[in-house]
């Protein structure tokens, strides 16, 4: 058997007995062992039998692709914005000396801790979610962007400026390229932040979407309810993940690293 | 003249003179090697004569020119040069043939004749087979090989170079001695190489230039009688090659000596 095989059964054998330690420990398997009432933690298998009728009553894709909607608009006007700030500030240094203050200003505030303010703002629907999913994004994207810009090599600016290249140019084969690398490699982390902003945002205020979902049924003490949500997140969190890390492998390909790290 | 030094003085402006009263000439197609020890200013020189010195962080003194025009910033393109970094700064998003033709791109030339030039170059350098791997998926020596033919690629009138075989392990660096001997006696062009490896500097150059230590000053100018074709391998161990080591040697040994002296 191959390591990779092997490595990726041992891995699936570890959920399954966490799971069935789960289902133990909630009275499962008919052995009547029950640390928590149901009504406080769920038993997995009755959780998971909730999927059949949130399916069935249309509920699931609605959340699921509101969630995703809210999600993916809010990461990419975040990396564009973000992307586009830090080179602009990276350009101009006496701009970024004077918006220092204001951006880390901002940057310290707790992300979430402005949802309530932009229900007002952008209402119910999904723009007040994207708007969340921005801010969370935008700050790690104009960081790691104007990072970037700071830490280009010199020498690779002198070998353009050599051959006499002008700023085009230099710009098409050394600073972008170079903020670009900083930017996938914070995608990871941009897609859990767009995530987290999107599902936050609709706790505070929404119609639909999966952290609505979740809120309504945690109100209505519907526990079973409330995991299966928990559970779907995860796969969705894990999935979005998986995307970005393909995504930074092929746009990093030139990097010894991009390949190791994980 | 290709390139000439007058009276040429670099201080930084936090007040330490790196080079002092340098006068050179340097003739269209010669080989010039400069050497000395470390912190003498040779590499600073070679940034002053590209025009990559920020004046900002230092002040030149004298008058620098290539071909006739003015060494400075915004005269970049019009030198027409050619620099090779002791770092092969190879750009790491680009494959070797990408980065073997940036010079063409950014000279304009165009389509065709672009990629048969990079091609060309590519099997000059011994890298065929090589061309879509990126710098880091290739070694040391193909990669410093590489950035030798992405500076001819584009066929700069003058070529600086600044200890461009420093990082390579000894034999890697004798082959690249020997290859460029070969292209430059193909295509004589001006070369003006600094170094710290004074048999480099020997077998390569038509003249030996002598840099003091710190502030770096000419001590001496040799000339290098031994005829081309020359053949890298067979000159070390040759009784020519050893008469001029010791001849050179004699100038740079007490510059080595004092810098070993002091503390680092």
């Amino acid at each position: 058997m191959s390591p990779t095989w092997s490595l990726a059964l041992r891995r699936t054998a570890l959920i399954a007995a966490i799971f069935a330690v789960w289902e133990l420990a909630t009275g499962g398997f008919g052995l009547g062992l029950q640390l928590w009432s149901p009504a406080i933690v769920a038993r997995p298998s009755s959780a998971l039998a909730e999927l059949g009728p949130y399916a069935q009553s249309g509920l699931l894709w609605k959340d699921l692709s509101t969630t995703l909607t809210e999600s993916m608009v809010g990461l990419i006007l975040g990396i564009a914005g973000g992307g586009a700030l830090g080179i602009v500030l990276g350009y101009q240094r006496p701009f970024a000396e004077l918006f220092e203050p204001v951006l880390v200003s901002l940057n310290s505030l707790p992300r979430i801790a402005v949802a309530p303010i932009l229900i007002p703002l952008f209402g119910l629907g999904i723009a007040s979610k994207i708007a969340l999913s921005f801010f969370t994004v935008f700050f790690v994207v104009f960081f790691n962007t104007y990072l970037g810009m700071r830490s280009v090599d010199p020498e690779l600016v002198k070998v353009i400026q050599v051959m006499g290249g002008t700023r085009a140019h230099l710009a098409r084969f050394v600073v972008l390229p170079s903020v670009f690398s900083w930017i996938f490699a914070a995608l990871r982390t941009s897609v859990s932040f767009a995530l987290t902003g999107a599902v936050v945002g609709e706790f505070v205020g929404s119609t639909a979407g999966l952290g609505y979902r979740l809120n309504l049924a945690a109100g209505l003490l519907d526990t079973k309810r409330v995991y299966l949500i928990l559970l779907i997140l995860m796969v969705f969190a894990v999935f979005l993940v998986e995307v970005a890390k393909r995504v930074e492998g092929r746009l990093l390909r030139w990097r010894p690293s991009a390949v190791l790290s994980n | 003249m290709s390139v000439t030094l007058a009276h040429v003085g670099i201080r930084y402006r936090a007040g330490v003179e790196v080079l002092r009263n340098v006068t050179l000439g340097i003739g269209h197609g010669e080989f010039v090697a400069i050497v000395g020890p470390s912190g003498c200013g040779k590499s600073t020189l070679l940034n002053a004569i590209a025009g990559l010195l920020d004046p900002a962080d230092c002040e030149v003194s004298g008058r620098i020119t290539v071909d006739d025009r003015v060494a400075q910033r915004s005269a970049r393109r019009d030198m027409d040069l050619g620099f090779v970094f002791q770092r092969d700064a190879l750009l790491p998003w680009r494959t070797i043939a990408e980065n073997v033709e940036v010079g063409l791109v950014i000279r304009g030339v165009l389509g065709k004749e672009r990629a048969d030039r990079t091609r060309a170059m590519i099997q000059m350098a011994g890298l065929a087979g090589f061309e879509h791997y990126y710098p880091h998926q290739v070694s040391g020596g193909m990669r410093q090989r590489a950035a030798l033919v992405r500076t001819l690629a584009y066929d700069p009138k003058t070529i600086l170079m600044d200890e461009p075989f420093g990082a390579l392990d000894a034999q890697n660096r004798m082959i690249l001695q020997s290859e460029l001997l070969r292209i430059w006696q193909l295509t004589p062009r001006t070369i003006l190489f600094v170094t710290h490896d004074l048999a480099e500097a020997i077998i390569l150059a038509q003249r030996v230039v002598v840099l003091s230590r710190r502030p770096g000053q000419i001590k001496g100018v040799y000339e290098i009688g031994l005829p081309y074709p020359r053949d890298a391998f067979e000159l070390r161990g040759s009784l020519e090659f050893a008469r001029l080591e010791t001849t050179v040697w004699q100038a740079l040994r007490d510059e080595f000596r004092a810098e070993a002296g002091k503390p680092s």
